[in-house]
């Protein structure tokens, strides 16, 4: 059958038919053939569901729209033209995420948003009100010096509490 | 934004004593900058047990001292700013902020243009093991502004530029090109043939 089902289910074993080539049987009966039209870019996209799945903002624009209607995560020069050190500054990106993902485990509201200016490492981070605030000084000064320690470059933490994750939209 | 600047600059003097948890000693900051933290918690009153707050920081440099020397300042014909960002919108912003800057310190502009940008794309396959035929295509785009700053002096130059890089937005890069002016050197002011008549004929 042509690739004309649309629910997530059938489009992964549809995509993983196609990766392992048609499956067909004995003669008489029929043969589900894939083809490699269902290979959707599935980048950063919240696939629709039943309605009952909250976003926000940030979740729920695919990455197509940075630059338009979304703006950037991480912000440093190295990746503009004749700049270096891109490579380096990703990972750096990545490990910070991890880091406090790990450190405030549940109080993410949203995506963390890393600065760079000259040498100083700004992390901007929504939280939620789970922990009292003495924990979260605590937390903040703790991510602070570790970081600063590793990177050997002053690193600033700057957070906001929500009650509760601001939701764009359901999907 | 006005009520928590307000708030700010109220708990300045208190946050110099609670700031037990926040300062940390190896900082290694440039030379004549430090900042510091502040923290504001506002607790709302029927639910003690949570409370919202939100860290700021704030960039404080020392003044660094004015020096006076007897050599001659020097001269550049022109300064040009070369900004590089992947945001329009933030080169458009940091552009006036640099005219106006420049205008209050009355120096002069020579011109303000934006150099057509820059987009660098690759092709990369979308999947992982075979489908050649499908593709997924990225690009990273740089935008330009130049700012040309005409008859400057050294220490005019040297202010401003501190100025604006310090305001610098994340994400933004800059190149400097200045072009300095010399006083011509004496041995070249007056032409050789007039000093030293020609010689030449009568050593032939």
């Amino acid at each position: 059958m042509a690739a004309s089902l649309t629910s997530t289910g059938s489009a992964r074993l549809l995509g993983a038919l196609a990766r392992s080539g048609s499956l067909c049987s004995s003669s008489g009966s029929r043969a589900l053939h894939v083809t490699a039209v269902c290979c959707k870019n599935k980048a950063a996209r919240v696939r629709v569901g039943k309605g009952d799945k909250p976003l926000t903002y940030e979740q729920a624009l695919p990455p197509h729209h940075i630059g338009h209607r979304k703006g950037w995560l991480s912000q440093n020069t190295s990746n503009l033209k004749g700049e270096e050190g891109a490579a380096e500054r990703t990972i750096e990106d990545v490990f910070v995420r991890r880091f406090m993902f790990g450190t405030f485990h549940g109080c993410l509201a949203n995506e963390i948003v890393i600065k760079r200016r000259g040498n100083v490492l700004i992390v901007c981070a929504l939280m939620l009100q789970k922990l009292p605030p003495q924990k979260f000084y605590f937390l903040i000064g703790y991510s602070e010096s570790l970081l600063s320690h590793l990177y050997k470059c002053p690193v600033k933490l700057e957070v906001q509490t929500l009650q509760d994750k601001a939701v764009y939209k359901y999907l | 934004m006005a009520a928590p600047m307000a708030l700010r600059r109220e708990l300045f003097s208190l946050a110099r004593k609670i700031s037990g948890v926040s300062h940390l000693t190896p900082r290694a900051l440039g030379a004549c900058s430090s900042h510091r933290k502040c923290n504001i918690i506002r607790s709302h009153l029927p639910l003690a047990s949570s409370t919202s707050f939100h860290t700021a920081t704030l960039f404080l440099s020392t003044p660094s001292s004015i020096t006076v020397t007897e050599e001659p300042d020097t001269l550049f014909q022109k300064v040009s700013l070369l900004v590089k960002g992947h945001d329009r919108a933030v080169l458009d912003s940091y552009e006036f902020f640099a005219t106006m800057a420049a205008k209050e310190l009355g120096i002069n502009i020579n011109k303000v243009h934006e150099l057509p940008k820059d987009m660098e794309r690759f092709t990369l396959l979308k999947s992982v093991h075979i489908f050649k035929n499908h593709r997924v295509q990225y690009e990273m785009r740089t935008h330009y502004r130049c700012i040309e700053l005409s008859h400057i002096t050294g220490c005019t130059a040297q202010v401003y530029l501190e100025y604006i890089q310090r305001n610098l937005p994340e994400g933004v890069a800059m190149e400097v090109t200045k072009t300095a002016m010399e006083k011509v050197p004496d041995h070249i002011l007056e032409p050789m043939w007039e000093d030293h008549p020609i010689d030449d004929k009568s050593s032939q």
